[in-house]
Order: C-alpha cells, then sequence, then structure tokens
C-alpha cells in the first residue's frame, strides 16, 4: 500500500499516493488544472508553463526541525512566484491555489504567449474540434492579443516526417510531447529537436522519416495540429464522425480501438471507415495503438469485396440464392464424413470459431486452424489467467521472450514488456538474431536456429540467467515462430509449459505461457479445441474443405494445387481471393466491423466488439452461415443472437464459464482519465465505455490438474556448412490480406526482402539491395538482398506472407 | 571511409574518457573530429557516429541543430560574423552588413557563389568601441576587423581571394 | 333609434369600400415586376471567389456545424499548386445544401471564417423531387466573369499559401 500524502488543492483535503504530481492530483481531485507538455505516461519537463499555480509549504524552524505554527496550524509559506504543477511532487500539508488572480493571471499569459505565433489555422485544422489549444483557450485565454501581427514566425506547413505523419511547424507550441514519447514509451529517438529558442522544430533524421510503428500516437498526443496522419488528413471534423468500439483485427495483442464512420460522397453516400482510434484498456493497450492497427483497416472497404453466394456451374462461378448455397454446402459436407474438413483462421470470432468446431464435431470431421504456430493447447492449459496485467508487472517478475521479435509480431506488447523492465521486472530476450527488444533487456540469449528446445531446457542452469528465472514470484513467457514451423514451435511451446510447470509458475496471476500468435483470434480457436496441420498440401487432398477466413491458394502454390485436387471446396470469406477462384460455393461473409462478435486475445482476454458499418450486400455472420448449414445438415446452432450463441459456448468451453455479453460490456473508471472532456490531459485516445473484457480461466488456474505431453521433435534444421538455411521471419507491414488494401502503408510493405549476413552475401557475390532469385523446397521467387550483419552464419531470414511461400526453415539456394 | 577506420586511434582515445554504458557523452568530442575533416558534418558522418555510439541519427542530428557551431552544410571558406547587437547597431552595423551583402551578392547566412565567404550576423563580440566590426572564422583560426566600412571590407575580400590568407 | 340610423351605417361601410376602389394599390404584379430586395435579405446561397477567380470556401464545415437543421455537408481535399481551388491547403471538394432542410437562418454565413457562404437575393427556386432539392457545389458556386478565372487554376508556387485572410484590422 503506497504512502499516502495530504494536501489541499482549491480548499480541497485530497489524500494521494506519495510521489504524485500536484496536476495528477488535481486530476485525481477532479479540479482543472490546465497542461500542454505534461502528460500522466510522460517524465514532466516543464516545458510550456501553462499549469502554473501557487503552491504554499509549510515552514520548519530551522533550528528546532520543528514546524512553525499560527493559530495552531502549520504556517504555509508561498514562494513568490507561481511554480509548475507539473514537476512538484505532494507533500505532506501542502496547499495549492489554482484559481487564485496571480494563478489565472499566469495562465492566460501562458495562453497568450503560446499564441503569437500559432496561425489561424483552426478552420482548416485537423485537430479543430478535438484541440486541447482550442479547449483551454476558451477556457483560460484572453479575448485580444497584445503582440505584433507582423512578426508572426512563417514556416514550412506541410512537412512530411516520413509518409505516414505530416509536422506543421508553425502550429507546435514545442510541448516535446512527441520526442518524449518516442524516447520513453516508444524506444525509438527517431524524431527530435532541431535548434532552440524560437527557432525550435521537430525534425526526423531516420530513412524512412520517423521509422517507428508507433509514430500514429504522437498525433493523439500533440495538444494542437502539428502532427497530423496523412491517412486522415482532411477526412472529416470530429463533430462529423460516429464512434464505435471495436477490437483490432490485426494481430494476438487485441487493442481496443474506436472507429470513426461518415458518409462519403464519393461511396455513394454509404458509410465509411474514416479513421481509427485508440480506446482506452489499460490491462491491453492503454492508450496507444500501432500504425498497423491505425492505418490498415481499409480492407474491410476494398472493392473486391464478396457481397453474392455463388454455385460453380459448369466450371463458372454464377450468383445464387442463399438457400441453394447453403443446401448445396450442408449436402456436400454431411455425405463426406471422415473427409470432411474445416479450415478456419483468427480473423473469425469466438461465436463462429465455436460453430464451426460443433459442426465439424458433429458431422465426424476435422476443424484445423490455418497456423503456423503450434502448441496452442498448452496455453489453454497453463497460459495467463485472471488478474494477470502486464502493466503492473514489476520486480519479481521475470518476463521470457523466446523465437519472437515482438516489435514486428505484436508492437504493443513490446511496449508492455519494455514499461515492465523500467519499473524493474526483468527480461530475458532469448532469439537467433538481434531484436529491438535486446536493448531493454535485463539478459539476452542468442542461440542457433534449430536451439529451441535446448536454450528452454537450459533456463534453469545454474548462471546468474538460472538464478534469476527459478528465484522469481512469477514468471511468463513470450513463444513465438521466429525461424519455426509447425512442429517447431509445439515443440517450443511444450519445453516452455513443462518448464513453467515443473517450477509452478502457472495458475496464479501473472505467471504462465503466451504464444505469439500470426491473427487476431488465433487463441480463441485454441480454446475451442481446434488443432494445427503440419503438412496441410497432404491433408486436404481429397477431403471436402469448408474454408472459413483462409485464402490457402494465394499463399502458397503448393496448397493452391492441393485444393484443386481436393472434392469439394466451400469458401466463406470476405474479400475475393484465389482460394474463392477455386470454390464450389461462396457464402459471403459480414467483415468484422459489420457485425458484433468477440475476439480471444493472446493474453486470454475475451472482448467485445461493435457494428461500425451497416451489412454490405448480402452477406451474413460467420456464426449465422454455420448455424443454417449445421441446421440443413440436421442439428440446431444458434444463428441469430451473437449474444445467445456466446451463452452456448460459456457453457460449453471450460474457460469461458461464467461469462456473458453484458459481463464483458462491463467498465471501470480507469487511470489516467482520458477522453473527449480530458483530452487536453491524456490525449484524444477515446474512454472506453462499452467494455474492457473479461479474463479465461486456465485449467491450471482453476485448480485441475494439468498434463503436458512432451512433444518429440526427430531433429530440427540446422544452417549446415556450404549450405544455406532459409528461416521465416514475421514483419509487421506484409502482404497480408488485412495489410495490403491500406496503400498509405505501401512504402513500408515495399518489396520482398530477405536479409543475410556481409560474409554469405559476398561468397554469392549479391550486393545490398540488389535482386535475387531464392529458391526452396520446390519455391521459387524474387526478392531484394539487405545485408545485416546481426544474422547468423548460414543463414538467409525470409519474411512471411510477402510473396515467399515459407512456412518452416528449409534448405535454399539464392542466385 | 568512416572516422574510426580514419582515425582510429583518436577515436578510441575520445571514447576511453567515458564509461562503457554512457558512450553517448561521446557524441560531441567525435563531432568536432567529423566537422575537422570536412569543414562541416555531412550526413554519413553523422550516421558513422550514430552507429559508432549505439545512437539514432536523429540524435545526434538533434545534438548538431542544438549548437550553431556544428555545421550541417558546407560554409565558405572564410566566415565573416558580423556584430549586430546594440552597441555596433547604434554605430550604423545594421546598415554596414545590408551594404556589404548587397556588395557581395548575396543574403544574410548564404555564402558567395565561389565559395570563398558566407556572411553572418551574431551577437556581441565585445568590440563596441571599435563599430562597425566583424570577426573571420577559418580554419587557421579567429581574427578580428576592427573599426571596417564597406570599401575597406571588399579590399579585404579580395586580398582573401588572391592570397588565400588572412591580411590582417 | 331611428329609421335611419342602421342605413347611415350601411352607407358608411359601402363608402368605405367604395373609396378603396380607388385607393393606390400595393400588389405588386409578380412575375411581370418584382419588389426591390432588401440590402440584408437572406436569400439562396452563393460560394464567393476572391477577385482573381479562386474560391474563398477552404472547405473546414463550419457552416455544417453553425446550421441548427444540418442541412449542409462538406467534404475537404488537399489543394497542390497544379490544381488549386482556394488560397490555402484546404478546399471543398463536395459542398451540399438540402434547400427543404435550410431556414435560411444566415448562421452559416456568420460562421463562415473567409465569408465565402453568403446568401444572397435569390429566393425564386422550386423543384419537384427532394432529390433535386439538394443544391450542390457547381450550383452554389458564384459563376466566373472570364475563363481564366475558373477553377482548378494553376498557381506559382509559394503565393496562396494562407487559407484565412489576414485580417489586421477591424476592417479588413
Amino acid at each position: 500500500m503506497d504512502k499516502q500524502v495530504t494536501l489541499t488543492i482549491d480548499g480541497k483535503l485530497i489524500s494521494v499516493p506519495e510521489g504524485t504530481f500536484v496536476a495528477d492530483a488535481a486530476r485525481m481531485a477532479d479540479i482543472d488544472i490546465p497542461v500542454f507538455c505534461h502528460h500522466p505516461k510522460l517524465e514532466p519537463v516543464g516545458m510550456c508553463r501553462m499549469c502554473l499555480v501557487e503552491i504554499g509549504r509549510p515552514i520548519r524552524d530551522r533550528a528546532t526541525g520543528q514546524f512553525v505554527l499560527e493559530n495552531g496550524q502549520p504556517k504555509i509559506q508561498f514562494l513568490p512566484k507561481l511554480e509548475t504543477a507539473c514537476t512538484n511532487r505532494v507533500e505532506d500539508g501542502m496547499v495549492v491555489h489554482t484559481q487564485s488572480e496571480s494563478a489565472k493571471a499566469g495562465q492566460k499569459s501562458t495562453i497568450e504567449f503560446l499564441l503569437t505565433s500559432h496561425p489561424l489555422d483552426c478552420p482548416v485544422c485537423d485537430k479543430g474540434g478535438e484541440c486541447p489549444l482550442q479547449n483551454l483557450t476558451m477556457a483560460h485565454g484572453a479575448g485580444k492579443s497584445r503582440f505584433l501581427y507582423d512578426e508572426k514566425l512563417h514556416l514550412e506547413k506541410r512537412k512530411p516526417l516520413g509518409e505516414l505523419i505530416y509536422l506543421d511547424q508553425e502550429r507546435c507550441i514545442q510541448c516535446g510531447r512527441c520526442v518524449r514519447f518516442q524516447d520513453e514509451i516508444a524506444g525509438d529517438p527517431v524524431i527530435g529537436f532541431d535548434e532552440r529558442g524560437r527557432s525550435m522544430q521537430i525534425m526526423t533524421s531516420s530513412e524512412p522519416g520517423f521509422d517507428s510503428v508507433f509514430s500514429g500516437n504522437t498525433t493523439d498526443i500533440c495538444p494542437v495540429g502539428a502532427l497530423t496522419t496523412a491517412d486522415f488528413r482532411f477526412g472529416a471534423r470530429p463533430w462529423e464522425l460516429e464512434e464505435f468500439p471495436s477490437i483490432c483485427s490485426q494481430c494476438p495483442v487485441g487493442c481496443n480501438i474506436t472507429i470513426n464512420t461518415r458518409r462519403e460522397a464519393a461511396a455513394d453516400g454509404s458509410m465509411v471507415i474514416k479513421r481509427i482510434m485508440p480506446r482506452q484498456n489499460e490491462t491491453v493497450n492503454e492508450i496507444w495503438i500501432c500504425d498497423k492497427g491505425r492505418f490498415a483497416y481499409h480492407y474491410t472497404e476494398s472493392k473486391g469485396r464478396l457481397t453474392r453466394p455463388a454455385i460453380r456451374k459448369d466450371g463458372k462461378l454464377s450468383r445464387a440464392s442463399w438457400d441453394s448455397a447453403i443446401k448445396l454446402a450442408a449436402e456436400n459436407f454431411a455425405e463426406a464424413g471422415k473427409n470432411f474438413v474445416v479450415l478456419a483462421s483468427g480473423r473469425l470470432a469466438n461465436e463462429d470459431l465455436f460453430n464451426l468446431k460443433s459442426l465439424a464435431d458433429h458431422l465426424k470431421g476435422d476443424a484445423v486452424l490455418y497456423s503456423e504456430i503450434g502448441g496452442g493447447e498448452l496455453t489453454s492449459a497453463i497460459g495467463i489467467s485472471p488478474d494477470t496485467n502486464l502493466g503492473e508487472v514489476g520486480p519479481g517478475t521475470t518476463l521470457v521472450v523466446i523465437a519472437s521479435d515482438l516489435y514486428q509480431e505484436a508492437p504493443i506488447w513490446y511496449l508492455r514488456l519494455k514499461q515492465a523492465v523500467r519499473r524493474g521486472a526483468t527480461l530475458i530476450v532469448a532469439n537467433p538474431r538481434q531484436t529491438r527488444l535486446d536493448d531493454h533487456a535485463s539478459y539476452v540469449i542468442r542461440y542457433a536456429y534449430g536451439d529451441e528446445v535446448k536454450t528452454v531446457h537450459s533456463l534453469d542452469k545454474k548462471n546468474k540467467i538460472g538464478e534469476a528465472f527459478t528465484r522469481s514470484e512469477n514468471v511468463i513467457i513470450f513463444y513465438g515462430s521466429e525461424g519455426l514451423g509447425v512442429e517447431g514451435s509445439a515443440a517450443l511451446a511444450s519445453a516452455c509449459a513443462k518448464l513453467l510447470n515443473e517450477y509452478g509458475f502457472a495458475g496464479k496471476p501473472n505467471n504462465g505461457l503466451v504464444g505469439v500468435w500470426q491473427r487476431a483470434n488465433d487463441q480463441g480457436a485454441w480454446e475451442m479445441g481446434y488443432r494445427v496441420e503440419a503438412d496441410l498440401p497432404r491433408f486436404l487432398r481429397g477431403k471436402v474443405v469448408y474454408l472459413v477466413g483462409v485464402d490457402p491458394a494465394g499463399d502458397d502454390p503448393r496448397l493452391a494445387k492441393a485444393l484443386e485436387n481436393a472434392k469439394f471446396l466451400a469458401v466463406q470469406d470476405i474479400l475475393e481471393s484465389a482460394t474463392s477462384e477455386l470454390a464450389d460455393v461462396i457464402l459471403p461473409a459480414q467483415a468484422h466491423t459489420e457485425r458484433e462478435g468477440t475476439f480471444t486475445s493472446g493474453e486470454r482476454r475475451v472482448q467485445r466488439y461493435y457494428p461500425a458499418l451497416p451489412v454490405l450486400g448480402e452477406t451474413r455472420p460467420d456464426f449465422a452461415i454455420t448455424a443454417q448449414i449445421a441446421r440443413q445438415a440436421g442439428f440446431i446452432q444458434e444463428g441469430t443472437s451473437v449474444s445467445a450463441a456466446f451463452d452456448i459456448l460459456s457453457e460449453t468451453i471450460p474457460s469461458y464459464a461464467e461469462l456473458s455479453y453484458s459481463k464483458l460490456a462491463e467498465v471501470q473508471p480507469q487511470w489516467p482519465v482520458v477522453g473527449r472532456g480530458d483530452l487536453y490531459y491524456g490525449g484524444t485516445t477515446y474512454e472506453n465505455k462499452h467494455g474492457l473484457g473479461a479474463h479465461l480461466t486456465t485449467t491450471a488456474s482453476r485448480g485441475e490438474n494439468v498434463h503436458i505431453l512432451r512433444v518429440h521433435r526427430e531433429s530440427a534444421p540446422r544452417p549446415q556448412e556450404n549450405e544455406l538455411l532459409a528461416v521465416p521471419v514475421t514483419r509487421l507491414y506484409d502482404r497480408g490480406t488485412t495489410v495490403l488494401p491500406a496503400k498509405v502503408l505501401k512504402n513500408r510493405i515495399g518489396k520482398a526482402t530477405i536479409s543475410m549476413h556481409p560474409d554469405i552475401a559476398e561468397r554469392l557475390n549479391v550486393k545490398n539491395g540488389g535482386l535475387v532469385k531464392i529458391s526452396f523446397d520446390g519455391h521459387s521467387g524474387e526478392a531484394l538482398v539487405q545485408i545485416d550483419k546481426t544474422i547468423p552464419a548460414g543463414v538467409v531470414t525470409v519474411p512471411r506472407s510477402m510473396g515467399l511461400a515459407i512456412h518452416e526453415p528449409v534448405p535454399a539456394k539464392v542466385k | 571511409m568512416s572516422l574510426l577506420q580514419k582515425y582510429p586511434a583518436e577515436v578510441k582515445q575520445i571514447l576511453s574518457k567515458y564509461p562503457a554504458d554512457h558512450k553517448q557523452s561521446a557524441v560531441m568530442p567525435l563531432l568536432y573530429l567529423a566537422q575537422r575533416e570536412n569543414g562541416y558534418i555531412t550526413g554519413s558522418a553523422m550516421q558513422d557516429i550514430a552507429e559508432t555510439l549505439d545512437m539514432t541519427q536523429t540524435e545526434v542530428a538533434a545534438v548538431v541543430g542544438f549548437y550553431t557551431l556544428y555545421l550541417d552544410k558546407k560554409e565558405g571558406k572564410y566566415r565573416m560574423q558580423v556584430c549586430t547587437d546594440l552597441p555596433c547597431a547604434l554605430r550604423g552595423a545594421d546598415k554596414f552588413l545590408q551594404d556589404l551583402c548587397g556588395n557581395l551578392g548575396i543574403k544574410v547566412g548564404e555564402t558567395t557563389s565561389d565559395g570563398l565567404v558566407t556572411i553572418e550576423a551574431v551577437m556581441c563580440l565585445a568590440a563596441c568601441d571599435k563599430a562597425p566590426m566583424f570577426q573571420i572564422q577559418s580554419r587557421d583560426g579567429l581574427e578580428y576587423h576592427e573599426d571596417m566600412t564597406v570599401d575597406k571590407t571588399m579590399e579585404l575580400v579580395a586580398a582573401l581571394a588572391k592570397s588565400g590568407r588572412e591580411v590582417a | 333609434m331611428s329609421l335611419v340610423d342602421p342605413v347611415i351605417e350601411l352607407g358608411r361601410g359601402l363608402w368605405r369600400t367604395l373609396s378603396s376602389m380607388f385607393e393606390r394599390t400595393v400588389t405588386y404584379q409578380y412575375p411581370e415586376h418584382k419588389r426591390t430586395v432588401r440590402p440584408r435579405f437572406r436569400g439562396r446561397h452563393v460560394l464567393k471567389r476572391y477577385d482573381n477567380g479562386l474560391e474563398k470556401c477552404i472547405g473546414c464545415s463550419l457552416c455544417a456545424a453553425a446550421c441548427p437543421s444540418d442541412a449542409i455537408f462538406v467534404e475537404a481535399s488537399e489543394n497542390t499548386d497544379e490544381h488549386r481551388f482556394s488560397p490555402g491547403e484546404r478546399y471543398a471538394s463536395t459542398y451540399e445544401i438540402n434547400m427543404l432542410r435550410c431556414i435560411f437562418c444566415g448562421y452559416c454565413e456568420d460562421a463562415c471564417p473567409t465569408e465565402a457562404i453568403v446568401l444572397g437575393d435569390n429566393y425564386e427556386m422550386s423543384y419537384y423531387t427532394r432529390k433535386d432539392a439538394i443544391y450542390t457545389k457547381d450550383m452554389l458556386i458564384e459563376p466566373v466573369s472570364s475563363v481564366n478565372q475558373t477553377t482548378p487554376q494553376k498557381t506559382p508556387t509559394g503565393v496562396f499559401t494562407r487559407s484565412v485572410p489576414e485580417m489586421k484590422d477591424a476592417k479588413d
């Protein structure tokens, strides 16, 4: 329990934890101290001077050390000048006046100074309507300015800091929130101050400019319209936008977002998503989202949306009615029996995955998750349990990240772990090559590709790392798929799980195993009992396949061939794809922006998302389509109400017990306070009024016995002499279905690039940036070469989802 | 060629002055080195220094931008820094500067097309009784030129161009 | 009461009627003769231009925000010097007013920071369908007097950089 300090602000007696700044203490007591440069999540700098208040402290006698009393109370001495509330910590007996004559005069003068060169841009500024400077000027500013208009600064108005963020130099009030955010929170100091005094401006020297995946967050915390996104430039005024709470569908973190929509003339008057903004959830993403979640939302509005059912007649796909499409699908599924396969992905909601699994079970078929990471069943047994909060872990907790580049795969987890280290947690990063998280790790383990399991087994050896590990109170292990396929990751997961179970790091808060999945709801699929298939092409031949939310044909030519040789293909998806071209029946589904549902994040938190756009064409929600097929096949599933479907789910799957839609919609007051009324304090993040979600229980946390089978792996591929091993790695911006339609990210997605050590490049006679042909496992493709001395010898890293169909480490040839 | 490769001993000596976990403190001496090399700090020098000290190029650029004496673009061989502070201004320094610029055909802050002279306006140089005056900074050092007129200055410039050395 | 009184009253009334036949009429023979419009008359909206032909409207949506009946729909886009509609960075690429919703209050005119939208003198508007009542930008924009004043224009760089006129004093 933190020591509490009592002080008086504006006559109100309040008690706050020791070490709180006066500005934050006032906010906690609902008293308004205006700030610009102060942000509750950043270190204070006292740059803007907006929070000037009168602060008085009780005086002590120098000789005796006792309080000097006046009328029985300690005498309060006020300094002759105003002090900044953001840099002063609270003290017992402090007295603060925020509304006295001098404080008000100070606030008024500061606004006057800030407006001396601030341009008359409100009508054309994207921030107008949600601008802290506007609001505070109305509240605290003078009506007129006394400064000479002719001496106003004229600077560059539309300077791109990189192609995603624009800087307007005239509007910048030099508060430094953006630079400090990038430095302290994001850990990417790629923007900085140029010059000083009156000429101080923000600049970037990275290549590409503002090279950080968190760059969009600076536009939220910028108190004026100096930093704006290129994506939303002149999109709409904030008061014209409608807001809908949702969950990001790009990665397993499950950031809470708000979708802003408006009608658009270019779309013939239909509603269109204008921008994605973060929504506060201190247990998941705090008030941040990464750039992929912020800018890659265009796929749901892409022209290639499937809107009408279709059936293949005489070799061609032709429009059909829903009834005939469902009937055809159900007939084929029912008579397939054991040959029926459901191939689903983590793009679907929990309710959809549940109905699909129950259909597969009923028809005695197979439910397969389309993923290259195995071991997920262990996360339901020994994963993170309720009351875990990565934002609170500190000394005594060890976080292990193995075989995963969190900055690329789950950026917000990278942020959370980095901040945990700052609070005193121990971070062990084990990876075959250097990643950004290494800079913040307490211990870095460098192992060779193929030695993952060996490394896990060595985590409790008698050395510094082993001691840190075994002596911790809590351990969370994040495992990924860096250089691994299905088998390799399953073996890794099993080794990690066994280790955690052995030492009792399971079943209690802040302990467990987390998989860094490829898609948003992979965890949900694992909870429902799906499995992954290591050799998918062989498995799919001759089967009756129900493909939901997957595009195997577009990902890998071998899978395309396997699907061509399948007996019957039913494709249920939102976008046209290479797979839908091969379908026998097409069932058009609704995107997650058009319906309600839930996702289970990688931390095993179930969160609700709400519809933001009206239904398109004749699409139906995935769970409804599956239920209609089930009804046709002779059994009942819930296909009308998502909430009822979730209730059935919660009764069936033990980890979801006692959860319901109303429970998921519960909110709690969160700190810091952000949102429309307080946007000068915390930024323009939306407040969370629609639900914080709930954590799932694990087998371990329910007190049941956990059985972990050791997964044997014959031998892991290792880099051989005179041979090149191609290993799969994941990049944040790739040519995935949900990312590619975002044109604003085109340069960041770039071309397929493979990385290798300079020695290997020399041996192969390739230059940095040169175009080569890489072939492995029967595939070949073109790629650009990047020379990187942090890549181990004998290895070439190949990015997933960039047109090179790599699933696991394989020997390769490069020309 | 990188600084580390060209002056290995000097760079090592600089780095040895600072604790190993505070390598970034060596950024300023290394920037001096880079500026000595080319007369200004090139982009590749900044990249070089950033890599050596585990900083981002932006952080190094921010240090360069903060200090006026770290130059990030090529300036003239002789930097003519004219004092325009109050006492000099009272003795006609503003007009002096304006006429000088006009004669040389450039604006304040710019360099002549032959790369010889850059004109800058600076703060008090502590020669108030000898105004208008300026100082010339070059690779050879610093020289004050006091009680100047436009004609005397133009003669000086011509002499500099011819001899390549300073004339007192 | 005598027998003459009602006749006198009747006569008074009829005299009133007869005399009014010779009074000057105040009726205007519309549409042949139209009454002059008063100076502050609020009629059909016009989107004004500057003298050089650039549009005054900068697409800020303040008129839409001020409108009490939500009659205005504005979408903004970016100006470039090759393709310039208005001075500054921003112009209205879509500007529609629903005349059936409009109550001709003039709040939009008051809200406009560049004096782009003004309520003019035209009150003769009629439409047969609701769709025709939605006036688009090409119907609202002031016509140009010469061909090289149409927008979009190609302008030299660095000249038209300010969106909002520099109001240096109250008369500006």
